[in-house]
């Protein structure tokens, strides 16, 4: 088994060095999955999540709540949702979405969109309540004030982004449910590391790990710079 | 030429009006705490119009209610006839332009002096070259040239309150609110201050609403004062009214008692001292004021006695005769009127039982030049 163990860090070490086309691929449909699935959630959810952090209207609390709940929604039932409202017999079967990166697509921007809009509404309501009050007194309308507090919490938002995007990339249920983990086309990190290990092929399957904790790592990095810098 | 004759108490424009204002604060527990209790007043236009109480009476929650910051549990407060709190978000906006908000702890937005000061032009829409001139003019005055493109986080204490002040003046609002700006200053940002607000009170079509605990700085700048008590409005009138007679106990106590006095003030070449012509009398004082200028006195800082003094130190007396006794336990209140002005002096029973002072005795008061506080 040691050996196994060995020969599968070597056999990881060689595909990622040689630039294995089949290592590449995996990489290149992850990151397009989740870089266009963090972006469109971020396009969503940040006016949304802001604009609800801004103002206090009646039910509050309970949408608070929804977000909140949704923010740990589990990726597995989200895919089974998706796959489901996807499928052929399903609303919009007739899209034939199922088995693709839009599939997967849509499933992550499903998981992203309540962890972005919850961590911009909380960035909004921990600003300083003086500051927005001196904004508002300084003669700023509703929108003005709002970009401010934008650019005031702007690092626990791009925190917020970083999470979701990580959270994306390095889930496996709702991708491998609706994209079907179809070679060259919908394979990703975690899918594929799960199908090597299931066959032996533990090389592919420690590329990928080493690669995916690499990522993990940067945006780790990227977090904790984020949240220690001076200005 | 309105604002002239309001000055000379022909015209009184009515500003603003505060009208049954009650603001109460309720806990997660249920309680509730009134902050303000049926708060009513006017504020005339170009007047300084100052809210004097101790700490936790309310003022900063009344002056963030008029601000449009804070919406009051009841009442209404209305600007030119216009009913505040009924109007839309976006009519808010627009008011609030016309207001201005400095608060005793300053925040300053996380950027550069210049565009800390340049925000309330930009939100109205102005462009670069319609308000820089402005900017740099202000930048000046609060004395911070040089620092422009300096972090204005990065500001000391009192080179930040500049800025936030420099922030509101920028905007030439109709009515400045000032919330206790000269708490925790050093003297000299007190000087800067005071040539702001003098600055704004020299435009008549300007007015301020302040609140402060500080009695002399309400006697300095008020044209009028309103007194605060656990949210309640116990007393409104001149400075003259309030610290002469106080309408309560609390007000006696926080306020204390001042003889307020308003004469020109000029420096005596030969002394050094201040000569101070009030009407018919002139009170010497050791400042180095000059011009228009208030005078203040305690009532128990002036002696009484019957036969002119000799060879004394004190630097001021005056002949009178008393128009008036209050009684007051062991002490007692004398109104002496020496020619146009009237004076209130505090004595014990007992001096006044050995002088037999009564109503209409002739008396002659006296008071150290020290003992005078020309604002």
């Amino acid at each position: 088994m040691s050996n196994e163990i060995i020969e599968g860090i070597l056999e990881g070490l060689r595909l990622i060095f040689t630039f294995d086309s089949e290592v590449w691929g995996v990489i290149e449909v992850s990151f397009r999955v989740s870089l266009t699935s963090t972006f469109l959630a971020a396009l969503v959810a940040l006016p949304i999540g802001s604009f609800i952090g801004l103002r206090t209207f009646k039910g509050k609390k309970e949408v608070t709540n929804l977000i909140n709940t949704f923010m740990g929604f589990p990726p597995v039932v989200m895919g089974l949702v998706v796959y489901l409202l996807l499928s052929r017999t399903g609303p919009f079967g007739a899209l034939g979405l199922l088995y693709s990166t839009s599939a997967m697509i849509i499933a992550q921007f499903l998981l992203a969109v309540p962890i972005i809009m919850g961590t911009a509404k909380a960035a909004i309501e921990s600003v300083d309540p003086i500051l927005k009050e001196t904004v508002l007194s300084l003669g700023a309308n509703e929108r003005q004030l709002w970009w401010e507090l934008i650019k005031h919490s702007k690092k626990s938002i791009i925190a917020g982004f970083l999470v979701a995007f990580g959270q994306a990339i390095s889930e496996v249920g709702a991708v491998m449910i609706v994209g079907g983990n179809i070679r060259w086309e919908t394979r990703t990190f975690t899918t594929s590391i799960v199908l090597q290990t299931r066959m032996g092929e533990f090389g592919m399957a420690i590329a990928l790990g080493v690669i995916l904790i690499t990522i993990a790592f940067i945006v780790n990095y990227g977090l904790t710079r984020l949240q220690t810098r001076v200005d | 030429m309105g604002s002239l004759d309001y000055k000379q108490g022909l015209i009184k424009m009515k500003l603003l009006e505060v009208r049954n204002l009650s603001k109460v604060f309720y806990k997660r527990d249920k309680s509730e705490t009134e902050v303000l209790s049926n708060v009513n007043f006017l504020v005339e236009q170009g007047e300084c119009f100052v809210i004097i109480g101790p700490n936790g009476s309310g003022k900063t929650t009344l002056l963030r209610i008029i601000g449009l910051l804070e919406a009051p549990t009841l009442g209404q407060i209305f600007y030119n006839k216009k009913d505040l709190i009924k109007i839309s978000r976006k009519q808010k906006v627009e008011f609030r332009r016309k207001f201005s908000f400095v608060r005793q702890k300053p925040v300053v937005r996380n950027t550069t002096v210049f565009n800390n000061i340049a925000y309330g032009p930009k939100v109205r829409g102005l462009k670069y070259d319609e308000y820089q001139e402005r900017v740099n003019e202000i930048i000046d005055f609060i004395g911070l040239k040089g620092m422009e493109k300096k972090n204005a986080r990065s500001l000391s204490g009192g080179e930040m309150q500049r800025v936030a002040i420099a922030m509101n003046f920028v905007v030439n609002p109709e009515i400045y609110l000032l919330d206790e700006v000269s708490a925790n200053l050093d003297s000299m940002n007190i000087k800067l201050l005071d040539d702001f607000i003098m600055k704004i009170k020299q435009d008549k079509d300007k007015t301020i609403i302040m609140s402060t605990h500080d009695p002399l700085e309400a006697i300095k700048y008020a044209d009028r004062i309103a007194v605060l008590k656990n949210g309640q409005i116990t007393q409104v009138g001149t400075p003259s009214e309030i610290f002469s007679s106080p309408k309560d106990e609390f007000t006696a106590m926080f306020v204390g008692y001042e003889n307020i006095l308003h004469g020109i003030a000029e420096i005596d070449k030969n002394t050094g001292l201040n000569q101070i012509r009030i009407n018919d009398i002139i009170i010497t004082a050791s400042s180095q004021l000059e011009g228009k200028v208030k005078v203040c006195i305690r009532p128990e800082s002036i002696g009484i006695v019957k036969e002119p003094p000799k060879n004394t130190s004190y630097r001021n007396t005056f002949k009178g005769h008393i128009e008036n006794i209050h009684d007051l336990g062991n002490i007692c209140h004398l109104i002496v009127r020496c020619g146009s002005e009237k004076f209130l002096v505090t004595i014990t029973e007992l001096s006044k039982h050995n002088l037999n002072l009564k109503i209409g005795s002739e008396v002659f008061i006296n008071f150290k030049a020290t003992d005078v506080k020309i604002l």
